[in-house]
């Protein structure tokens, strides 16, 4: 048959057909479904536990690391090998739920770029070496004989807590040194000084189930805040019978922002004025009883008002209005402040203005409860911040260190290139990464430790938010090692303080036998249930935390100063870059897992790339369409990546990712996209010392390069008249259910 | 397309027999006839008489599997034929999950730390015992990732829950997939194991039809 001449009709019937007989015959083709005999090798146990049955899965408990809120874990086990993660229906934190990051644990612990040996500093390059000689390598640096002392040597860990810390504090201890720091990008160390001055409790239990309006100034609960598992059960309880009010005030749309009621964009670093804007409404409109306020936070009060607040926001009036009169219409409420209120030289002042609206509101006390106190301070998490790394930056500039231990912080990721740490970090003649991965870091030690993943390793944690538990969350091993070479963090701590204080730790063998130790040590009160102490044990490791109590404590209410600078435009640098983060790749450290780069980022739906997010307005003024490369440069340095355009940012405003522009931490996140943490100001709040992640400045240039499409899902930003999801309006809402009490 | 054919064969076959015993009542000389054969057939030919499995349409099919080598000839006519040990009671798991196992070797040496220790074999496997090893089994019987097969279902269905079936002649259940296993030595592929293979058992014996049943 020509095959020009084959009519539409006959070419299907060919196919439908030969489909046919592709299926009948398909069946049967052994070549192609069947499995070749004698190829695979199939291993049985030389002995097996009783409850070991091949094939079928047993669950054991344990506490999720992929970011430090602690969520309780069940790891499906089979076979020996660990295969699916859920939440641990008990836990108080996440109570059963677990979110990307956590389901994703299984690849980081699969991960194909393990760092699977110790690696020894020769030259440019590092090379595989045993354990041996990495500990007398540490040793001859670090140990009793080396005659280091003192500050010359710092630790910089990420968030730790629970046994680790206490071990890493003794380590400080025998060396006597008080450099540890404590490095996060993702933080909330705004709020918490903010809380802690005010209030007299760093980290408050906020009861999103009494509040009925939330108001949350770029405080991302439910994506990137502090606690998001937790929160988002928490907000399903705000959001039924009676339904919440939630409003989101914030320069782009976060996942959280996404969910609001209303969500107004307002000029980025504005929040405070914002915030003493609405308490201005609600003394002028409500007479809203401030006069226990000290006299000039009233003055200051007085002094915003609506035509002022409008001017430095950016926002209509009408809008600021709503907000009050829905605020003085639902009590009691619950004002937050998140990443793009403390971003800023004046960051402090913002959150303060934001906890100055709880006070008058009446929300402390009642929405916002005191934590109480923890049993075992010494348990609960040291959680990290920025200004940490600006003070690591420091120390490594003035050549104050000699050696610096590495755990589970990238700071040469993380640090802006301003900072110069990269080059800078070449200064300390012996950097030790305790890690999983190559990533930047590891990449510039001199010795590189292989750490076990956190499903091989043993551990405690002791989260700094607890809603009104005091829990100490167990880690413990779901399998054997994957790679032999690997050691538990716990095991080589354990392994350091030997060579400091041989006496003290000859009695632990490893870390695990460490940990039984202090479980034993553990009040008997709290081993009621338990017959013995092995009992005790496994109760704990099956429960997959220990609940040891808080004590019950009061909120005070103390007004700080607070002192807004006015808005200032830059005509050089006329756009504020807003660094965004997401529950997914988080801070870049989920960029080596290909779940969470295949997952979409919730807002712009792009996949394995970063984007630049421009307001349509700001993309017309430009002249750049969808996928067109632009520069966004600082006085800092300059990136370049597509754009994205969407309504959910301020004309002002641009928005890029954190997570990619990796340039080392295996195959999935190397070369893919730009690290926006880069290009940022070193500007820093002038009251706790963060670094200021909003503050920068820049300017944005169209590049004449060919236009290349963005990878995302979706591809149109509305239903397109195909009422997929219906609406309807809610003057509609209204006149057909009654009543406006439904509606924000 | 000639098995599916074989099989359209068989399945009218079946059906014929079923009315001829339907005859035997009406016809008493047929029915001696018959069995005058039926014996003839006995004598002429060697045949064991297989126990039947009640209730059950044996699937159709046959494969020509190769010669695995196994790192020590494991002689399941021994175990499963002369010496009359049950299936599962070496494959323990079939009967509770979705694999039946490869024995562990402490099972093994649980008898053999006492019979025929002087064997080749055997001293091999207590090497491998005294090394903490399991031996290095090669897989003769697979089906893809992508198929969810399950030993516990399919035991349950033609075993557990099929009355008149013996526990004791469980090995003719598993002769469904693997053939006579009892009369060779080691595993031997004499089935395709394909998803025709699968799709005619299910249909004669009214297995599950959906694709997620196998395919999830």
């Amino acid at each position: 048959m020509n095959i020009d001449k084959l009519k539409r009709r006959d070419f299907l019937k060919i196919m439908g057909w030969s489909g046919v007989g592709t299926t009948l015959a398909g069946c049967d083709l052994p070549t192609t479904v069947t499995e070749e005999e004698g190829k695979e090798t199939v291993t049985s146990y030389l002995a097996p536990e009783e409850f070991v049955i091949p094939g079928v899965g047993v669950y054991y408990a344990t506490t999720c690391q992929e970011c430090s809120a602690g969520c309780g874990v069940h790891g499906r086990v089979r076979e020996g090998r660990v295969l699916k993660l859920e939440g641990n229906p008990d836990s108080p934190i996440n109570r059963s739920k677990l979110c990307q990051m956590g389901q994703s644990g299984v690849q980081t612990h699969y991960n194909p770029d393990r760092v699977e040996k110790p690696m020894i500093r020769k030259g440019d390059a590092l090379t595989e070496a045993t354990w041996g000689e990495a500990l007398e390598l540490l040793d001859s640096k670090t140990g009793s004989s080396s005659g280091l002392q003192g500050n010359r040597f710092a630790w910089m860990t990420q968030s730790v807590s629970g046994h680790q810390a206490v071990l890493l504090n003794a380590h400080l201890e025998a060396l006597g040194s008080q450099n540890h720091f404590v490095h996060e990008t993702i933080h909330n160390a705004g709020w918490q000084q903010v809380s802690h001055d005010m209030l007299g409790d760093a980290n408050p239990r906020l009861r999103f189930d009494k509040a009925k309006l939330i108001l949350s100034f770029g405080t991302d609960f439910l994506g990137t805040w502090v606690s998001p598992v937790h929160f988002a059960t928490e907000y399903g309880h705000f959001r039924t019978s009676p339904r919440g009010v939630l409003i989101q005030v914030e320069p782009k749309m976060t996942l959280t922002g996404a969910n609001a009621d209303l969500w107004l964009a307002n000029r980025p670093g504005t929040e405070g004025a914002v915030a003493l804007g609405i308490a201005n409404g609600l003394v002028t409109k409500y007479h809203k009883d401030i006069s226990g306020l000290p006299g000039e936070i009233q003055q200051l009060i007085k002094s915003y008002d609506l035509k002022r607040v409008e001017d430095i926001s950016g926002m209509s009036g009408e809008h600021i209005m709503r907000v009050v009169d829905m605020l003085n219409k639902h009590s009691p409420s619950l004002v937050l402040a998140g990443a793009s209120a403390e971003g800023y030289e004046h960051g402090y002042e913002s959150v303060a203005a934001v906890m100055l609206l709880n006070i008058i509101l009446g929300n402390v006390g009642t929405t916002i409860e005191s934590s109480g106190a923890f049993p075992f301070p010494q348990l609960v998490a040291k959680t990290g911040n920025t200004s940490d790394l600006l003070a690591f930056a420091k120390a490594v500039d003035d050549q104050g260190l000699d050696v610096v231990f590495i755990h589970g912080a990238n700071p040469v990721y993380t640090a802006p290139d301003a900072l110069g740490l990269k080059e800078k970090l070449k200064k300390v003649p012996f950097k030790v990464s305790f890690t999983s991965f190559m990533d930047e870091t590891a990449a510039q030690a001199d010795l590189v430790l292989p750490m076990a993943s956190y499903l091989e390793d043993w551990g405690t944690h002791v989260v700094a938010y607890q809603a009104g538990t005091g829990i100490i969350g167990i880690q413990q091993p779901l399998m054997e090692k994957i790679y032999p070479e690997t050691r538990g963090f716990g095991d080589v701590m354990i392994a350091l303080l030997k060579m400091r204080n041989a006496k003290a730790y000859s009695q632990y063998d490893d870390y695990y036998a460490y940990l039984r130790d202090a479980f034993a040590a553990l009040p008997s009160s709290l081993k009621m249930q338990a017959g013995s102490e092995k009992e005790f044990w496994n109760q704990t490791l099956q429960q997959g935390f220990l609940d040891v109590g808080r004590t019950k404590a009061s909120l005070t209410a103390k007004i700080v100063n607070i002192n807004l600078p006015e808005y200032a435009q830059n005509a050089d640098y006329p756009y504020h870059l807003v660094p965004s983060a997401r529950l997914g790749l988080w801070d870049g450290r989920h960029a080596n897992l290909p779940w969470l780069q295949e997952a979409p980022d919730q807002i712009s739906k792009v996949v394995w790339d970063a984007w630049v997010e421009l307001h349509p307005r700001t993309a017309s003024k430009l002249g750049v369409k969808e996928g067109d490369l632009i520069r966004i440069a600082s006085a800092s340095g300059s990136i370049e990546a597509k754009v994205y355009i969407y309504k959910g940012i301020h004309p002002d405003a641009v928005g890029v990712p954190l997570g990619q522009g990796h340039e080392e931490y295996g195959r999935y996140a190397k070369g893919r996209g730009v690290n926006p943490l880069k290009i940022l100001d070193p500007v820093t709040d002038k009251k706790t010392g963060e670094l200021a992640s909003h503050a920068t400045r820049v300017q944005l240039a169209k590049l004449d390069k060919p236009h290349d499409s963005l990878v995302r899902f979706g591809g149109s930003e509305t239903q397109v008249g195909r009422k997929i999801v219906a609406t309807i309006t809610a003057d509609q809402y209204e006149r057909v259910e009654g009543g406006s009490d439904h509606v924000a | 397309m000639s098995v599916t054919q074989n099989s359209s064969l068989v399945c009218s076959s079946s059906r014929e027999v079923g009315t001829e015993v339907l005859r035997f009542h009406k016809n008493p000389l047929l029915f001696i006839l018959c069995l005058a054969v039926f014996v003839a057939a006995l004598v002429s030919f060697p045949v064991v008489v297989r126990a039947e499995v009640p209730n059950a349409i044996p699937p159709v099919g046959t494969y020509d599997g190769e010669d695995v080598k196994q790192p020590i000839e494991f002689p399941h006519y021994i175990h499963a034929d002369i010496n009359k040990i049950n299936c599962m009671y070496c494959h323990t798991y079939a009967r509770r999950s979705k694999v039946a196992g490869i024995p562990p070797t402490s099972k093994c040496m649980g008898c053999h730390s006492i019979i025929a220790t002087d064997k080749p074999r055997i001293k091999k496997l207590t090497e491998y015992w005294e090394k903490h090893e399991p031996p290095p089994w090669k897989k003769v019987h697979d089906v893809p990732d992508f198929v969810h097969f399950t030993h516990e279902k399919h035991l349950r269905r033609f075993v557990f829950d099929n009355p008149g079936m013996k526990v004791e002649n469980v090995s003719e259940v598993c002769a469904f997939c693997h053939g006579e296993v009892k009369k060779m030595t080691v595993a031997h592929k004499v089935k395709p194991l394909t998803m025709g293979f699968c799709r005619r058992c299910h249909e004669a014996n009214n297995g599950p039809h959906d694709c997620w049943k196998c395919h999830k």
